[in-house]
């Protein structure tokens, strides 16, 4: 009789135990979500408080404490080009001396966007805490790139987080700068440039209004190998007619290697605008 | 008459030890009984313990569900408190800023002017980071630094400095960052494959020439590999000349080994290369 109310008990304590289990991983997922505003909301949550005179004091401190942390913000930007725009994170495991978080990372460098998903293992030591990456998923808004998506799979792969960064802030400087760049032509030979693609195309085309028939495309790549490494590809193709190409065979066939040696000569910006003096030519 | 008395003393000797035993029984179930009661007490009083504990976690939960319906409710600005969604924006910020790291380089801006984080990892490990406070008035200057000395920092800075802070911090981030790859394999050598490796890697400071004698079976008694491994880039973790040879005594049929090995630490890392020996010689073992 008396083992059975000890089993009443026993179950109940396990039935409870398992109950607390179950309640703490619940307040604990709760309290690590975090809930994300808009500019328009802050901004409306800042003119309020204009209006709450009397709290005045501790929120003008609330507001300095935003401005201070976002100048920081975009003071990172500033040198990386990354820009995080929203972050969740969630505490998965947490001993003594490890503790495993899972974070969802969304942000844009440059004109490129990106999504990270990951655990993050941190290790605290005798002198300092280490972390590792696992599980590491990155979606990136370049997907169609072959290049890209290597790149991606390799850095999916070794969990190689920070050259992720680095990489993407080298890959999406030269892709801005070469949207700059079509920008600039497109604004100063409007009748001669023509972007197919529009500024974020690999392309543009070069025509003389004048001398229909005659083309040049000048295809603008940006490589970048599995080990993150960016380099920019230019090449010049030609569209000739042909009794044109007929006089001039010498001179069109050596067109795109002259491209090329002017590149190294001179520098993207400089090769560009001279081709385009020349297309621009009356006769 | 001698018998009787006999008798009747083996008769009250009888009942005594009958009353002892019955005594004992008594005993132990008294005994038995107490430790029950002590144990439903214990059990009762854990119970009563564990309730409380749920009870309060509950009303956590529940709090929580509540504030967060107050959370949710302030995606609507009118009914939101400016002061919630202001701390909440903060909350967040913050958040970025503590894994901002992960970039390779973070920093904060200062009184005097700058101070940089430059964080170094070999693959998925993030391993030291490394300090640079500039000053930006009158020109750009280090005014401290966590750089080591081995680092050619004076030489970036001369360089990148006063035209590009962007590209000097990039420069150093990939010194640094090579530095702490070659390190880790080294490490990573000495800690995983230790029995493979004649006494300790000999290394100089900045990690760019390792030299060491190994083996590759584990049955071997002796270390027929001397390896000379130097790192001329020094951006990068990979050697750029590797020397595999075999020592006086190592059978001849070592040598073509030793070629292969060359090639492959050339590709591979350091670690990587002797996981790759020892899964060979597992699978030279479990062959039929």
């Amino acid at each position: 009789m008396d083992n059975s109310i000890c089993q009443v008990y026993e179950d109940e304590i396990q039935s409870l135990e398992e109950e607390i289990k179950l309640l703490t991983e619940k307040y604990e997922d709760s309290q690590q979500e975090s809930t994300f505003f808009s500019d328009e909301e802050i901004l409306m949550a800042i003119k309020s408080f204009q209006r709450e005179s009397e709290r005045r004091e501790s929120l003008s401190d609330l507001i300095a404490q935003l401005e201070s942390l976002e100048t920081d913000l975009s003071f990172l930007k500033k040198f990386t080009g990354i820009q995080f725009t929203s972050h969740f994170k969630k505490t998965v495991e947490k001993t003594t001396n490890r503790t495993v978080r899972k974070h969802r990372l969304s942000g844009n460098c440059y004109s490129l966007s990106f999504q990270l998903e990951f655990q993050l293992l941190e290790m605290q030591n005798k002198e300092n805490v280490s972390a590792v990456v696992t599980d590491l998923g990155i979606i990136m808004e370049s997907g169609e790139d072959a290049d890209m998506s290597k790149f991606v799979s390799s850095t999916e792969e070794h969990g190689n987080l920070l050259r992720f960064f680095r990489s993407l802030s080298s890959y999406a400087e030269w892709y801005e700068h070469r949207r700059c760049t079509f920008l600039h032509f497109k604004g100063k030979y409007p009748d001669i440039v023509t972007l197919p693609e529009g500024l974020l195309g690999d392309y543009i085309i070069l025509r003389n209004p004048k001398h229909s028939g005659f083309e040049l495309m000048i295809v603008w790549k940006i490589h970048i190998d599995e080990e993150g490494r960016t380099t920019p590809v230019l090449d010049l193709l030609t569209k000739v007619p042909q009794q044109v190409l007929e006089q001039n065979m010498a001179t069109i066939e050596n067109a795109p290697a002259c491209f090329r040696s002017m590149l190294l000569l001179f520098g993207i910006e400089t090769a560009l605008e001279n081709l385009i003096k020349v297309v621009g030519l009356e006769k | 008459m001698e018998e009787g008395k006999r008798n009747s003393a083996h008769g009250v000797f009888a009942h005594l030890e009958r009353l002892e035993a019955e005594a004992r029984e008594i005993a132990v179930k008294e005994e038995k009984m107490k430790q029950e009661e002590e144990k439903q007490a214990r059990l009762k009083a854990r119970v009563r313990e564990l309730s409380l504990q749920r009870d309060m976690l509950l009303a956590k939960v529940r709090l929580q569900k509540k504030r967060l319906r107050e959370k949710r409710a302030m995606s609507d600005p009118a009914k939101s408190s400016a002061r919630a969604v202001l701390e909440w924006k903060i909350k967040n910020i913050k958040g970025m800023l503590q894994i901002s790291y992960l970039t390779g380089i973070s920093g904060k801006q200062t009184k005097q002017g700058v101070c940089f984080c430059i964080s170094t990892a070999y693959e998925s490990t993030y391993l030291d980071s490394y300090y640079v406070h500039l000053l930006v008035k009158p020109e750009v200057q280090i005014y401290q630094h966590s750089v080591p000395t081995f680092i050619p920092l004076e030489e970036i800075a001369k360089k990148y400095l006063q035209t590009d802070i962007g590209r000097f911090l990039s420069v150093l981030s990939d010194h640094l960052n090579a530095y702490a790859g070659r390190k880790y394999q080294a490490d990573q050598l000495q800690e995983h494959f230790s029995d493979q490796i004649e006494g300790t890697v000999q290394r100089n400071s900045l990690c760019n020439l390792l030299v060491f004698n190994y083996k590759v079976s584990s049955k071997s008694k002796t270390f027929p590999f001397n390896v000379r491994l130097l790192y001329g880039d020094l951006c990068c973790s990979l050697p750029t000349e590797v020397n595999v040879s075999c020592t006086p005594d190592a059978p001849a049929s070592l040598a073509e080994m030793a070629a292969a090995h060359s090639d492959l630490f050339r590709r591979v890392a350091l670690h990587k290369a002797f996981r790759s020996f020892s899964s060979a010689e597992e699978s030279v073992d479990g062959a039929p």
